[in-house]
Order: C-alpha cells, then structure tokens, then sequence
C-alpha cells in the first residue's frame, strides 16, 4: 500500500516519542535514588554525615591519608554498610526488573518471583550447596559458582514448572497459575526448610534468612555478583520492551509483528531466572517487591514495557533501600528481616489487584 | 501474489488441512469459505507463515516465506483477527504504534509517528488517540486493531513492495455498522495494490466484498471461483449442510441468500 504521508505537526511528534514522555520520570526516580541511597548510607547504629562518607571513600581508595582514630567508624562505613547499601539496592532493582518481565511473560499483573516460585526455588538450590558444602560431589566441579549456579537451577526449575502448569495453547490461566507457585513455593520451602534443620554452617541453618531475607550478611562480594548478574540480565532485558508490548496483543499476534514469541519467553525467563537466582543466593526470598514496583509505575505512568523496565530498575531499587532503613531503625538495635516489611506492604497490593482483577475481568484492568 | 502450493497440516494425527494448492492475487479481495473445522483458519495461518505446513510451500510474489526475516515478513504482511483483549492499559496510539514496530529500533521515527495518525484516521479514530485501550467497546477496538495492522504494511511514498492483509474472521463480534466499514476500508486498500485475504462466514457480507472465493469443506479446496455465481446453490448447500434460495435484490446488488435447515 501506498499513501504520500502529509508533513508532520510537531506536537504529535514530540507526544509520540515516548523516550522524551519518559525521561522526566527517569530523572526524578534517579535523583529519589540518590538521596535514598544517602540516605541508606548514613542511618544505622553508626550514623554518618555525608562528608564523613566521602572522606572514608577517599581514605579507602588511598585518595587522602588516613587518620587513625576514625579506624572502626571506617571499617564499619566500608565493609558493613556500604555494601549493604548496594546490595540492598541491586536486589530491588532485580526485584523490581523482574516482576515486571514475568508479568509481561505471563501476560498478568499478579505474578513476580516470590509468588510464582523462582525465589524459593532459588533459595532451594542455594541452600544445597550451604548445606552440603562446596566441597561435595555435587558442588566441587563448580567450584565458587556452586552456589548462583545451583540457585539458577532451582529456580529455573521451579519457574518452568509453573510455567508450564499455568499456560495452554498460549493463554495463561490465573487461577492455575496461582495454585501452582503455591504448589511450588511449599516443595520449595519444605526442603529448605528440612536442609536448614540438618545443616551445620550457621547461615544456611538460619531459616529466616530464607524465608524473609535480609541484608545483615552483606559483603562486597556479594555487590560483585548480584552486580554483574544484573547489569548482563538488564541489558537483554531492555532490547525487549518493544516485543513484551506486543505480547500483549497474545503470542500469535506478536508473531505477526514479528517478535518470535517462543524464543522471546525462553530467552527472558532464563535472563529472569539469573538475576533472581544470584540476588537470593545473597539475600534470600523477598518476596511482593516485584509485584508492587511495576503496579505502582503502571499506575503512575504506563504500561508500556519499554518504559516500564527501567523504571522499575529504579524503583525497586529505591523501594529496597527504603525499606532497609526502616528494617535498621523500627526495633533497634535489632533488625527486623526484610521480608517482613515487604509482605506488610506487597500482600495488601496483591489482595487489591485481584479483587479488581476479579470484579472487572482482566481485560479492563487498571482501565 | 501469495501462493499456497501443495500445502498439507497434520495436528495430532489429524490431516487439518490435505493438499491445498491457493493462489490469493494481487489487488483482489479473496475469500475463504467454509463450514466451521474446514480447515480454513489453519489455511490463513499457513499463508501467513505463523504456521509450518507439514508438506508443500507458501511463496510471496515467488519467494519462499521461510526466506523472510520475522521483521521482513512482518512489514509485508498483517494479519487482523477476531478479537484482541489486552489485560493493560494502553493508550489507543501505543496500541496502533505496535504495527511500527517491525519498521524501527529503539525508538520511532517521525514518520512512523505520522503514519500511527494517518491510520488512526482512516479508520475514523483519531480524536481517541488518546484514549485507554481497554475502555473502548469492542468495536471500537476491532477499528483500533484495523489501525495497528494498516500502519503495519503502511510503507513510505515510493516503495515497491507489495503488501498483504490477512483478515481472520474479523467482523465476528461486530454490529453491523462496524462489519460494512471494516470491510469498506479493507477495500480501499485493493487500490493501493494491497491483497486481502479474508475468512468470512455470511454468505452476504462475502459475496458482496470478495473478488475470488476458495470453498474448503474437510480441509480441501473443493472449489474456486472469481464470481460468486459459479458458486452452485447445490454446492453450498451440500457443503454448509443447509437449504438455500437465491432471491433477487430489488434494488439491482448481488442475489440475497437465505438460509434454512
């Protein structure tokens, strides 16, 4: 078909462009980031001015000499809180990621990790090689991978299954689709928390840890690999905005748009899987906070993916650090898990959603 | 010209479709017929090349479908299906820029802008660009949906590809009014060199929009025609398993058909 376009009128254009209609949303999530992210560094049982925490950083790298008397306020800045201050945030921005990939995988806003049974199928395979040590048959020939890979493996498992359980002929059923991550999070859980009351290492026999995660164990370590495992994960992710959109007309038309829908669910359940699996390994189950973040931006903003991915990058990792300055101050000089405050605020969330989801049918969702 | 050669389907140990050889030319308005479980969405599928025939090919103007990139095809060709829910809200341009996608990378063009609008208009929708997806009636978002395939395989002044529409059943939940201009501007594409194939289930609406019919009953191709008058009333009648009289109409159409048990 040809039909000469008439010239363009400026403001449908720049209307149109959605990476404009977004960028202001980025730049106030981004700065909200940082001011958490202070915000996070400074609040605990130390507390720490920002030009205390420049000056640490500078001494840490070398930059200005040390003093001496500031040695244990250091020490805790730069190898207690600071990573624990980025792995908190990593995991949300994980989290967040990931809740938004599933439901555009699973073409509804009530999944995310933590109920769908990757996180606990993570937790699983991680516990495994902390029961059994990186040293067992199972765990040697991976060597300081054993316990992401055996995460990965849980997890993948556990989401497939589920996946598998709740799709036919390329629709999703909500219902089964429920009923099977609650199928799944219980084996899940069952056998973590069976491996937790066998174990030895005083970590794994932490059920808590598990089951409702926290950052106390925290280790730059740590950032390392939940870092990595992200960024790769968020790259793939980012390059699929466009066809998770399209998936949401159902997999044939987003064939006919020319998205492959096979290979597109495959490829980011496994890039969906990684960065879960390798985030609980370090921090164990978290559960809602990828159910909350890409609720709040729909609600905020849009559904569209390609906005939506990295927003929720953002906001999960704001929504975490946010959350682990409360879990540090509520109880002090206790800290309460995580999860505990996630679930308060994610289960409401959740309940809500499926009541509108009931009463208005899927179709009319947040319309 | 899409042309369907030798194309057989197996699902399950059933033979869906037996050796259907179809050629939908250009600039014409092709219909299939045919009773439910003909074989006939299987045929539209095929053509399409979502689905792999277990036997026989599907060229597009002589070249092998499977030699098309998924984008390549998906800017030669749409496909508009019955109906299409979504489970979030979009705006109604987010939905029709869909149909852009095969066309750019990360972000649209001014062009593409453009031709979201130039679509949304020829379907009289417009002034609900705006608007959410989900809080529109059906009909209104089967226009919406007519949109986002129309800038599918809308190309740029000058280009000499040629585009093809594949409809599959798509007035099924339609009023009337809605069914008469979704056909009206699928149409108006058959002078823009564009070639429409669509499954159609009344006789009337079929009769009166189609250039070429292809008849399945079983999964063949039992009979192909370019004028619905060498459609026999004893053939429909045996395929469709009904009575049927022709009447004339008194303001000078096509022939009326009524059907009864």
């Amino acid at each position: 078909m040809r039909v000469r376009t008439r010239p363009s009128n400026p403001v449908t254009i720049h209307e149109m462009l959605n990476r404009s209609a977004y960028s202001g949303t980025y730049l106030v999530l981004g700065v909200v980031l940082l001011a958490s992210l202070i915000a996070s560094a400074g609040i605990g049982a130390f507390t720490f001015t920002p030009s205390e925490m420049v000056r640490y950083v500078g001494e840490g790298f070398g930059w200005i000499a040390t003093t001496p008397s500031d040695t244990l306020n250091r020490n805790v800045f730069l190898q207690l809180r600071l990573p624990r201050v980025f792995l908190a945030a990593l995991t949300g921005a994980v989290l967040g990621v990931s809740g938004t990939l599933m439901q555009g995988i699973f073409r509804n806003p009530i999944v995310e990790p933590g109920l769908a049974g990757t996180s606990a199928g993570a937790a699983l395979g991680a516990s495994l090689v902390f029961v059994f040590g990186t040293t067992s048959a199972l765990a040697r020939p991976l060597g300081s991978l054993a316990v992401p890979v055996m995460a990965f493996i849980g997890a993948f498992a556990a989401t497939m299954l589920v996946y598998r359980v709740s799709t036919s002929f390329g629709k999703v059923n909500v219902f089964t689709l429920l009923l099977a991550g609650i199928a799944v999070n219980a084996v899940c859980g069952a056998g973590t928390g069976f491996l937790s009351y066998v174990a030895r290492d005083p970590q794994a026999r932490n059920i808590t840890f598990w089951n409702l995660g926290t950052f106390t164990t925290a280790d730059w370590r740590g950032v390392v690999m939940v870092a990595a495992a992200f960024a790769g994960c968020f790259a793939i992710s980012v390059r699929h905005g466009k066809s998770l959109n399209a998936l949401m007309l159902g997999e044939d038309e987003a064939a006919f748009l020319g998205a492959e829908p096979e290979k597109l669910i495959l490829r980011l359940i496994i890039v969906n899987t990684v960065m879960v699996a390798v985030a609980t390994a370090m921090v164990g189950v978290i559960a809602f906070v990828g159910l909350v973040i890409p609720h709040v931006l729909r609600m905020l903003k849009s559904s569209d993916y390609t906005f939506l991915i990295p927003a929720s990058a953002l906001l999960g990792a704001v929504m975490m650090s946010v959350v682990d300055i409360v879990a540090r101050m509520i109880i002090p000089p206790a800290e309460l898990p995580v999860g505990i405050i996630t679930a308060v605020v994610g289960a409401p969330v959740f309940l809500w959603i499926l009541l509108r989801q009931q009463r208005r049918g899927a179709a009319s969702f947040y319309g | 010209m899409v042309e369907v050669v030798g194309a057989s389907y197996r699902a399950g140990g059933n033979l869906i479709l037996d050796d259907v050889t179809a050629r939908f030319r250009r600039g014409r308005f092709n219909v299939i017929l045919g009773p439910n479980g003909a074989g006939k969405s299987s045929l539209l599928k095929i053509a399409t090349g979502l689905l792999r025939p277990s036997a026989g090919h599907v060229t597009y103007d002589g070249r092998s479908v499977r030699d098309f990139g998924p984008a390549e095809l998906a800017r030669r060709r749409a496909v508009l299906s019955q109906h299409v829910e979504l489970a979030f809200p979009l705006p109604v341009r987010d939905v029709v820029l869909m149909g852009r996608y095969p066309h750019y990378g990360r972000s649209p063009g001014a062009h593409d802008v453009e031709i979201v609008d130039r679509a949304l208009e020829m379907v009289g929708m417009l002034d609900r660009r705006a608007q959410h997806y989900p809080t529109l009636s059906g009909g209104e978002q089967q226009k919406v949906q007519l949109a986002r395939v129309l800038a599918q395989i809308w190309s740029y002044d000058g280009a000499s590809a040629h585009n093809y529409l594949f409809l599959d059943e798509p007035t099924a939940s339609l009023d009337v009014h809605y069914q008469i201009h979704l056909l009206d501007v699928a149409r108006e594409l058959l002078a823009h060199e564009c070639t429409v194939v669509a499954i159609l289930h009344d006789m009337n609406v079929a009769f009166h929009y189609g250039d070429a019919f292809f008849l399945m009953e079983h999964g063949r191709l039992v009979k192909e025609a370019d004028d619905a008058r060498e459609l026999s009333t004893e053939l429909i009648e045996r395929v469709f398993r009904v009575t049927a009289r022709r009447i004339p109409d008194p303001a000078g159409g096509e022939e009326i058909w009524r059907f009864t048990l």
